[in-house]
Parts: C-alpha cells; structure tokens; sequence
C-alpha cells in the first residue's frame, strides 16, 4: 500500500465516522441523560434529508439556509417527540420497555408517513461544494472534507456547550443524577426536551451532509442507527465523548477493512469489531468519559 | 413553617404514608425517627416535591405546595440534602456546589458560595476534585454545602449519618446545629433514637408509614415505648 492510499483510507475512515459520530453521540447524549434507547433515531435523520431536498432542490431556497430551516424543523420535532411520545411514559412502572416499544413503533409509523409523502423512489441532493481538493497526490472531492470539518465543528461545539456552560452543566447534572438535580430545582423534564432537540440536530447535521452523497429515501436512516447503536456501545453506554471517539474508531476500521475485502463486507467488519469489543470489554472501549 | 397535613402515598399500589401529619417551626430542628421502611424518605420526599401524595397538603409559610413541582421549593426557600449524598459524581466539588444555587441569581449564588465555605472550610482544598471521588464524610459536606446554597429557611436532611464514621457523625452534628444557629430549620430523619432526639428539639416516631408518637426531644427520649423499642432499656418494676 503506497503513501497516498494510505492518507486516503485514513481521511476516508474519518469522513464516515465522522458520520456515524453525529449519529452515534445523539443516542449517547439522550440515553445517557434519560435512559432511553430511541429507536425512532434513524428517521430523525432521515426526516431533515427529506426537509433539506425539499427546501434546496424542490423550493430553491439557498443551501445554508436551507440547512438552518432544516436543523431548526427537526430540533422541534425532536423536542416535540420527547414530549409527546416519551415524556408521558417516563412516570409509569415498567417505562423502559414501554419506550423501546413507543420509539420502535414512531420509527415504522413515521417511515410509512415518509413513503406515502414522498413515495419510494431515492431522491439525489446535488453536491454543495464542487471541485476537487489536490494535496500532493492525494485527490479528495470537497464535498466528502466538508463533511469532516462540519461535523467535526458541530461535535466540538456540542463539547464545548456540554463541558463549559450553564446549559451543559444542567444536562451532565440530570445526566448523572435526575432526582438529584430535581431537587437543587432544575427541571430535569425541560432538559430531557432540550437533549432530545440536540440529539435531533446532530442527526439532521449527518443527514445534510450526507444527503449529496447518499440518496434520501424512507430508509435512509436505518443503516445508520444500527450503526449510531454499534458507536454507544463502542464508546461506553451513554458517552458522549466516548461515542464521539467510537464512531471515528468504526470509520477507520470499516475504511481499512473494504480496502482488503469488498466495500459490501463493510457492516460484517463493523459488527465483528463490535462483538470482539463486547467480548473482550463489555463496558466499552471509552466508558466512563465524558459522561 | 413547614407543615404536612394528612399526607398520604402511594407506590404503585402500594401505600408507604397514611395520613402523616407534621411540623417543622421557625428555627426549630425536627427529628423523624423509626425502623427501615417505616417511610421517613417518604416524608422527606413528599415534603420535596420529589413523590407527590396521593392525598394531603403540604404547605410552607401557608402556601399549599402538594401540586407543585418539585422546582419550586428551592425558590421557596426549601432544600433537601439526600440520602447517601447524591451528589453528582463525575462534576467537581465547585459545580456540585454551585448547582445547589441554580435557582437563585448567579451573583446572589456567589456571595451564599463564600458564606458556605466560611461554614465548612474543609471543602476548600477539594474544590476542583471529583466529587464521587472523595471519601463519604467530604461527600456529605459536599452534599450540605450543596443544600445550603439555595439559602434555605427550612433544610430537609435524609439519613445524614448513614455510613459515617462516629467521629464523622460528631463533625455532622456539630455541622447541623451552627446552620440551626444560624436561623435555618432541620428536618431530618434517623435510625437511631438517641442520636435523632437527643439533638432535636422535637421528635416524631414513624411506624409503618404512621407517626405514633410525637413531643419534645426530652419526652421522646422518656417515653417507655422508645427506651424498651429504640433503645434497649427495660425500666424496674415497682
């Protein structure tokens, strides 16, 4: 393997675990907060790749606005779906069972409402950013870079509003003790909102950059929350930053493993890693940080 | 002050209170006293906000706060120090203090900040550890610390000795009369009868989720049914 594959595995790994980063640190951040495993994680990603198709291609509108417009929309939706399917759950005996039913029954309804909105054809977003970066002998369209940087500036700033602010303070506080932090009067309920809303964002962040590269289809999202799974149990159930970590770790592996087999074999790496890792570690490779 | 009126809960299907009447006066340190499981979290809870009663009032300075959130009570002037601690593990002593004034403006949670320290100096040199980190005396400081920083008028306190070393105990004890002395009501409960009576000025007995006895911390300690139950002592027949 020469020099340049190798740079070029290298920025291929983590231009896909920075996607499955964003997928995988929003179940983090709400399981670890509230306990719940959302299995409707998948179409709050592919919900936004339908928003951002229909703003930037079917209407027009410009690609950053669009993208603001979109983030905005699933970042309710998430806050609402919380409320609305969860929220009413959490105060009942037996609720942890009874969400993982809600959320698997919300993810089949909301891409059978996908399927009759918007059919079942997979639909192409054009690239938002042409040309071709050259650095050396390595070539890597700008489009798949964009993805690393974004999705590593949105990540870094979800770091910096869990660890440095007042906001981040309250979601570690609720995170680590909910009772606890009830009772020093922080309303643990709004926060279980605010997580889910941030969750959304990350997942509509990964569906916007995805959406040129991959086509938007009802089941767009589902390939990626097997993989956001595979991530927090990787990073140690309910870290962020250890789900962080995870997603870049399976991006490389599944990058250096399709060099060697087919691209398809690329799940079969990614989940023989993961049995290894549970195997060998089963509280995960990065448990205990940054929770 | 602080009063509990009927109060009854439920778990499920389960009733752990019947009708648990309490009072917590100005100033005063109250004990609940009573076996494991009698439901003396229970009250506390229920006084917190933190279990709603299935039935009864609890009000503070007259306003009825059974049907509100649990929020509301550290702006009421309310705060609980929990059983085991509970602090935050994985944040530094500072954030877990700090927290304890979230709902009070950050420049009045700075100036409470300084008086708390003045209070327990020792949490000074571990302000920036991990709080889960520390040994279960520093971690109850902690904890009070925390309590203390919603500047309560009334402090709810669940088991504060639970775990302790005796010599940790006495830190404890001492801790909660200086905050006692300085205007802010106790309400705590305790497993052990002549440690909950002989520091409080008055007492309540809980069994099975019923207050069966009350009175001063004197006539508590006196009464037969607590020295032959609670503590032990079988007095001399005529």
């Amino acid at each position: 393997m020469s020099g340049t594959q190798l740079v070029e595995l290298i920025l291929n790994g983590l231009i896909t675990g920075s996607i499955y980063a964003l997928v995988g640190s929003g179940i983090a951040l709400v399981y670890g907060t509230t306990r719940v495993l959302n299995f409707a994680h998948g179409e709050l990603m592919m919900l936004p790749g339908y928003g951002f198709l229909m703003l930037a291609v079917t209407l027009g509108w410009p690609v950053l606005l669009s993208a603001i417009a979109t983030l905005v929309l699933v970042m309710v939706l998430g806050g609402l779906i919380q409320r609305v399917t969860i929220a009413p759950l959490l105060n009942r005996e037996d609720w942890a069972f009874q969400v993982v039913a809600a959320t698997i029954g919300l993810s089949i309804f909301l891409q059978s409402a996908a399927q009759l909105i918007w059919g079942e054809q997979f639909q192409g977003v054009p690239y938002f950013f042409s040309g071709v970066a050259v650095i050396g002998e390595v070539r890597m369209p700008w489009q798949r870079i964009a993805i690393l940087l974004i999705a590593l500036l949105v990540m870094g700033l979800c770091g910096l509003v869990l660890y440095r602010t007042q906001i981040g303070r309250i979601i570690r506080a609720t995170a680590q003790d909910a009772e606890a932090a009830l009772a020093v009067g922080i309303p643990s309920g709004r926060v279980h909102t605010m997580v889910f809303a941030i969750s959304a964002g990350l997942a509509g962040t990964a569906a916007i950059l995805l959406s040129p590269l991959v086509t938007v289809s009802p089941w767009m999202g589902a390939s990626y929350l097997l993989k956001g799974f595979a991530v927090v149990i990787l990073g140690g159930l309910g870290s962020f930053g250890g789900a962080v970590a995870a997603g870049f770790l399976l991006g490389l592996i599944e990058s250096f493993g399709v060099a060697f087999v087919s691209s398809e074999w690329s799940s079969v790496i990614s989940f023989i890693f993961l049995i290894a890792v549970i195997w060998a570690r089963p509280e995960g490779l990065f448990a205990g940080r940054g929770q | 002050m602080l009063r509990l009126e009927d109060v009854s809960v439920h778990y499920g299907a389960t009733r752990v209170l019947w009708d648990v009447s309490m009072e917590v006066g100005a100033g005063e340190i109250v004990a609940i006293m009573g076996p494991n499981g009698s439901g003396k979290s229970t009250v506390l809870k229920a006084a917190m906000g933190l279990k709603k009663p299935s039935s009864g009032v609890v009000t503070l300075d007259g306003e009825a706060l059974q049907n509100r959130p649990a929020t509301v009570r550290p702006q009421r002037g309310m705060s609980i120090v929990l059983e085991r601690r509970r602090l935050f593990p994985r944040m530094s002593v500072e954030e877990n203090i700090m927290l304890g004034g979230y709902a009070r403006k950050a420049a009045e949670a700075r100036e409470t900040c300084k008086w708390v320290l003045d209070l327990l100096p020792e949490i000074k040199p571990h302000l920036n550890a991990t709080a889960g980190k520390l040994s279960g005396g520093q971690q109850q400081m902690v904890a009070i610390a925390r309590g203390l920083m919603a500047n309560p008028r009334v402090l709810l306190m669940d088991e504060p000795f639970l775990g302790l070393s005796p010599a940790m105990v006495k830190t404890v004890c001492s801790i909660m009369q200086m905050i006692n002395e300085r205007g802010v009501a106790i309400l705590f409960n305790e497993q052990n009868a002549k440690l909950s009576f002989s520091m409080s000025h008055r007492g309540y007995l809980l069994e099975s989720g019923r207050v069966v006895l009350s009175g001063s911390g004197e006539e508590m300690l006196d009464h037969p049914e607590v020295k032959r139950v609670y503590l032990g002592i079988r007095e001399a027949a005529a």
